[in-house]
């Protein structure tokens, strides 16, 4: 088996394609020797990094650039100014837009989490034969089109939606009711879709290195099974289960699609703002400005759960795999 | 296993069954209504009929944002392959400390919400004057591509066994000959797995497409224009059309998957017996 107990837990990286794949890996030490090393054929990995530097980089800085810009229609010029957060921080609306994201990607991430820590275990510690059929159809799921899930979930969410027949059907409700489409619950159950997949296939990643001798001998010494999860499973899975999380969270909090069709006018989020800043109104530094208190907000995310979980002496997160 | 890890597995199983109707059943109804005989998108079912499919593919945007999005997403697959193999080959096999640092710029994509990959890419090149293109589209779906791709392939090339490479370079073969005739061979399956999930990316992509699509046209934006106007089952084709797409693609990239996975499984087996 691939590790001991006193490795570190990998990081939540997983082969999004082969997550059943057996662990009959040498030590990491030992594979990360793969192959003569050359220190120039690095060079070889120039143009990717090239294509990378010149058409993300370099627009996410001409992007923060902007900010501080003085905003035309549609362009921006000098001098550089402040204003654009002034007047961004001082509106209420971008307070309310940013309640709302934060309500809809913290709910979506939660939420998402709690659904998938079970499944994982499930698969990891009791599937048996059936892990890779499961496992498949998770994966499956995940690939399925973004919009297309906004649609399903607007066909049977809507007022003459497919939950609405049904429940008439069935004689609970009388007529057609309206209280599940428009509202920030649909939009937060059209993002847990969107999310769950991943966070299954990541929290499978957490559990696989634990292996089930880890936990009976957990039992053995007689832990209970909250003790169990306590003081083994939860040590151990925290650092991807909270990076789960804020990847979640960062990808429900910036989504501006979802909100158009599923959201009530209340519930547009700060992400339909900033699009529409960019595409209808035209105005880009207000925009950028936006955009970097976005990008300022979730840095400080990443930071306070980096310094939160070393402080509780977990594993620090790994952004990478 | 006791009684009591029986509950649990039972209760989990339960709980699993739970969440993959959940996941599957959605996307299920929007391939059923796509089939349905009349306008209503919703039951009782009033019959098959394959005339949504008929109106669809009888529209000429519609058949304009398909070839588009088929020539993106072929496009995107194969720039990603040489891009991603080669940043891959080269962070793996160079000992060199820029390796780390290659690797945080090569997973930024997937780092950042796409909502300012897309905006960002878009005044970066009306800043320079470039018209918005199928071109523009391409230069995003790569970017986004880009990271799933690489993971893959790193991952399989850190798997490989380093004593053939090393053979082949003590026999005499260049690093080039290496890579093409030892190499290669051994990753290509899991490649070609990973070209075809770039494929499917680039397919389903809408955030990052809307911003720098200018006048042109895809499917998922053909769905988003056909969202806000007419509600009727001409969308469950375009979108039945393609889960199916990227369904019997990643059939085959795990097909693929497995069969590296088994061979590699195999090979670490009978090495070791040879071993001891």
């Amino acid at each position: 088996m691939s590790s001991s107990a006193s490795a570190p837990i990998e990081p939540p990286s997983v082969d999004p394609m082969y997550p059943g794949a057996p662990p009959d890996l040498p030590p990491a030490e030992a594979r990360s020797a793969a192959g003569p090393k050359n220190r120039r054929t690095l060079a070889i990995a120039a143009p990717a990094a090239g294509y990378l530097i010149l058409f993300l980089v370099v627009p996410v800085v001409t992007l923060l650039a902007y900010s501080v810009l003085t905003a035309g229609f549609f362009t921006v010029s000098g001098p550089l100014t402040l204003d654009n957060y002034k007047q961004a921080l001082e509106s209420d609306l971008t307070w309310q837009l940013g309640r709302n994201s934060l309500i809809v990607g913290g709910l979506t991430a939660a939420i998402s989490v709690l659904i998938a820590v079970p499944v994982a275990y499930w698969l990891r510690y009791h599937a048996g034969r059936w892990q890779l059929a499961v496992m498949f159809l998770v994966a499956v799921s995940m690939f399925a089109s973004y919009l297309v899930r906004i649609y399903a979930w607007r066909t049977i969410l809507g007022t003459n939606g497919v939950l609405n027949t049904a429940l008439i059907d069935l004689g609970l409700i009388d007529h057609p009711s309206s209280l599940f489409i428009f509202n920030q619950a649909a939009i937060v159950i059209a993002l847990v879709h969107i999310s769950v997949p991943y966070v299954v296939l990541v929290m499978f990643a957490a559990f696989r290195p634990i292996e089930p001798r880890y936990l009976e001998a957990a039992r053995d010494l007689g832990g209970g099974t909250v003790q169990r999860w306590r003081r083994v499973v939860l040590p151990l899975i925290a650092g991807p289960a909270i990076s789960s999380f804020i990847f979640i969270f960062v990808l429900a909090s910036a989504d501006y699609v979802t909100p158009q069709f599923l959201g009530g006018p209340g519930d547009a989020m700060l992400g339909v703002n900033i699009a529409a800043e960019f595409t209808a109104s035209g105005n880009w530094a207000m925009g950028a400005a936006l955009s970097g208190i976005m990008l300022a907000a979730y840095a400080l995310c990443f930071a306070v759960a980096a310094i939160g979980l070393r402080l509780a002496g977990l594993s620090k997160i790994r952004w990478t795999t | 296993m006791s009684a009591r890890a029986g509950r649990t597995g039972l209760a989990g199983g339960l709980f699993t069954a739970l969440v993959l109707v959940f996941l599957l059943v959605p996307l299920g109804i929007v391939a059923l209504f796509s089939l349905h005989s009349s306008p209503s998108l919703t039951f009782p079912f009033e019959g098959f009929s394959t005339r949504w499919y008929s109106e669809v593919f009888g529209n000429e945007a519609f058949r304009e944002a398909l070839f588009n999005s088929l020539e993106l997403a072929l496009a995107t697959a194969a720039f990603t392959f040489v891009f991603g193999t080669a940043a891959a080959y080269g962070v793996t096999r160079s000992g060199s400390r820029l390796a780390g640092a290659g690797v945080a710029i090569f997973l930024l994509p997937i780092t950042l919400p796409l909502l300012f990959v897309g905006i960002a890419l878009l005044i970066a090149l009306r800043r320079v004057d470039i018209e918005l293109s199928l071109l523009t589209i391409l230069i995003g779906h790569t970017i986004i591509a880009f990271p799933f791709f690489f993971m893959i392939a790193r991952v399989a090339l850190e798997r490989l066994d380093p004593m053939l490479e090393e053979a082949a370079a003590d026999l005499g073969a260049s690093p080039w000959t290496a890579f093409r005739k030892v190499t290669l061979p051994q990753v290509f399956p899991v490649l070609l797995g990973a070209a075809a999930l770039a494929f499917m990316v680039s397919l389903d992509e809408f955030v990052v497409t809307f911003f720098v699509s200018g006048n042109e046209t895809t499917l998922p934006l053909f769905i988003f224009s056909r969202l806000r106007t007419t509600l009727n089952p001409s969308i469950n084709v375009v979108s039945t059309l393609l889960m199916t797409i990227t369904l019997v693609l990643f059939v085959f990239a795990f097909v693929m998957g497995i069969r590296a996975e088994r061979r590699r499984a195999r090979r670490a087996a009978s090495l070791l017996d040879a071993v001891q």
